[in-house]
């Protein structure tokens, strides 16, 4: 059974502007705790559209079962960052920025699963073409 | 590679010496020593590169970038990036506002046109002429000397005809680069933000006849790809606005063209963004089509910051 990977984005419109709090909480389940190697936690954004992909990372954590009290990575985590005044969300002709929050899990055996919600930075107009 | 070229040369060279030892190639120099500099060399630049491939096997993309955003924090560093900590992927303005206006606050600077086009038209040019010339020359000769050489005036009227079509396109390029005269663009301040206003004041050198000159505000995308071994740029422009219009101008040597214009930044557009392999650039376009001969069009990068409402500046 695969496990379960849970991110929840605190705000229910998703929609930020700079300077704002982004607060998330992430859990996993349906795992053995002594199967996690490590779970990332990070906020970023990316670009989509023609080009290739480029990639920024706002804010990142990294926690090992040695982080954590009793060495279980699986309960509820909280995290929150500031967020920058750019680049904003945005979806051009050939250039789209997107924001998400993402949580990557590391498994013992080498695997690794990963799950992301996104967030929308900013008030810039989507390009009609 | 280089670390198992290394690795392999270094044990051959030593265990060679320890096999068969020369005490005299121990002195330094040239030779045995030297091999042994090289080879470690060789291991220490492959074995780094072989940990550093297998470091980022091993590393998340998140991880990766999180680490190039932490030694992008370093003072060093960040002060020699193309964008501030402030304002991530935004470039720097530093360029664009080191030169104060004479009317307004600051005069931007045009962006280079490309020059490699005339470099090449001129150097066509020149070959050409000078090819064309002898052979013209010495076809002349021989005619006048009553033994005509008739392959070589066969030869000549290709190269008569291909030197007159060189010389079109080097004065055509040289007309391009040299016949409007310098363009001044001056704005009111910078960087600019969406729902602001702003002056400009434009001034055009040289002596010609326009019947549209125009100044437009563009916001430009900009996307590199790869395809197969190929590396492609595309652009779109995505919003276009034309701030200034004169029609039927007449510039005269010593007296330029000058014009003053207010004009609005509408909200939501985006601000200028620079990554990789995707830009969001913004410009003037300053544009002249003359009665005859080349059109003008110069272009004047101007940055555009997102409208912050309660974001730290």
């Amino acid at each position: 059974m695969e496990p379960l990977l849970s991110l929840q984005i605190d705000d229910p419109h998703r929609t930020y502007q700079p300077g704002d709090e982004l607060e998330c909480e992430c859990q996993v389940d349906a795992i053995d705790a002594s199967d996690i190697q490590a779970i990332e936690t990070s906020v970023l954004w990316y670009t989509e559209g023609k080009g290739d992909e480029d990639l920024g990372v706002h804010y990142f954590e990294r926690r090992v079962p040695n982080d954590a009290e009793d060495g279980d990575l699986r309960p509820m985590h909280r995290f929150a960052t500031v967020l920058p005044n750019s680049p904003l969300s945005y979806s051009g002709g050939i250039v789209k920025v997107r924001w998400c929050a993402r949580v990557r899990l590391f498994l013992r055996r080498g695997k690794e699963l990963f799950f992301e919600q996104p967030f929308h930075l900013g008030a810039v107009a989507p390009i009609r073409i | 590679m280089l670390f198992l070229l290394g690795a392999v040369a270094l044990t051959t060279v030593i265990v060679s010496q320890i096999l068969n030892p020369t005490p005299e190639v121990l002195r330094p120099g040239f030779g045995f020593w030297l091999m042994v500099v090289v080879m470690a060399s060789f291991v220490l630049l492959g074995g780094g590169g072989v940990m550093l491939t297998a470091f980022q096997a091993g590393a998340s993309i998140e991880r990766r970038s999180a680490l190039v955003r932490q030694a992008a924090g370093i003072d060093l560093i960040s002060e020699a990036l193309p964008s501030s900590q402030q304002h991530p992927n935004i470039p720097r303005d530093a360029d664009l506002t080191n030169s104060p206006g004479v009317t307004l606050v600051f005069r931007l600077p045009t962006a280079q046109m490309p020059v490699w086009r005339l470099t090449l038209a001129t150097l066509v040019f020149l070959l050409l002429t000078a090819v064309t010339s002898v052979v013209c020359v010495i076809v002349v000769n021989h005619h006048l000397a009553q033994t005509p050489d008739w392959f070589l005036t066969l030869f000549a009227v290709p190269l008569v005809i291909a030197n007159f079509w060189a010389v079109k396109y080097f004065f055509t390029e040289l007309g391009v680069h040299t016949r409007h005269g310098p363009t001044c663009f001056e704005i009111s301040h910078h960087p600019l933000r969406p729902n602001s206003e702003c002056e400009i004041f434009v001034s055009q050198a040289g002596r010609f006849s326009l019947p549209a000159f125009t100044v437009a505000l563009v916001c430009e995308e900009e996307a590199t790809y790869s395809q197969g071994t190929d590396i492609r740029t595309e652009t779109r422009v995505v919003y276009e606005t034309e701030v200034l219009r004169q029609e039927d101008i007449r510039i005269e040597a010593g007296t330029p063209f000058e014009a003053h214009s207010r004009l609005s930044i509408p909200g939501g557009v985006m601000h200028s963004f620079q990554s990789g392999h995707n830009a969001v650039r913004w410009k003037f376009v300053v544009r002249g089509t003359p009665v005859s001969g080349p059109s003008m069009a110069r272009t004047f990068p101007v940055l555009v910051y997102p409208d912050n409402q309660n974001g730290q500046e």
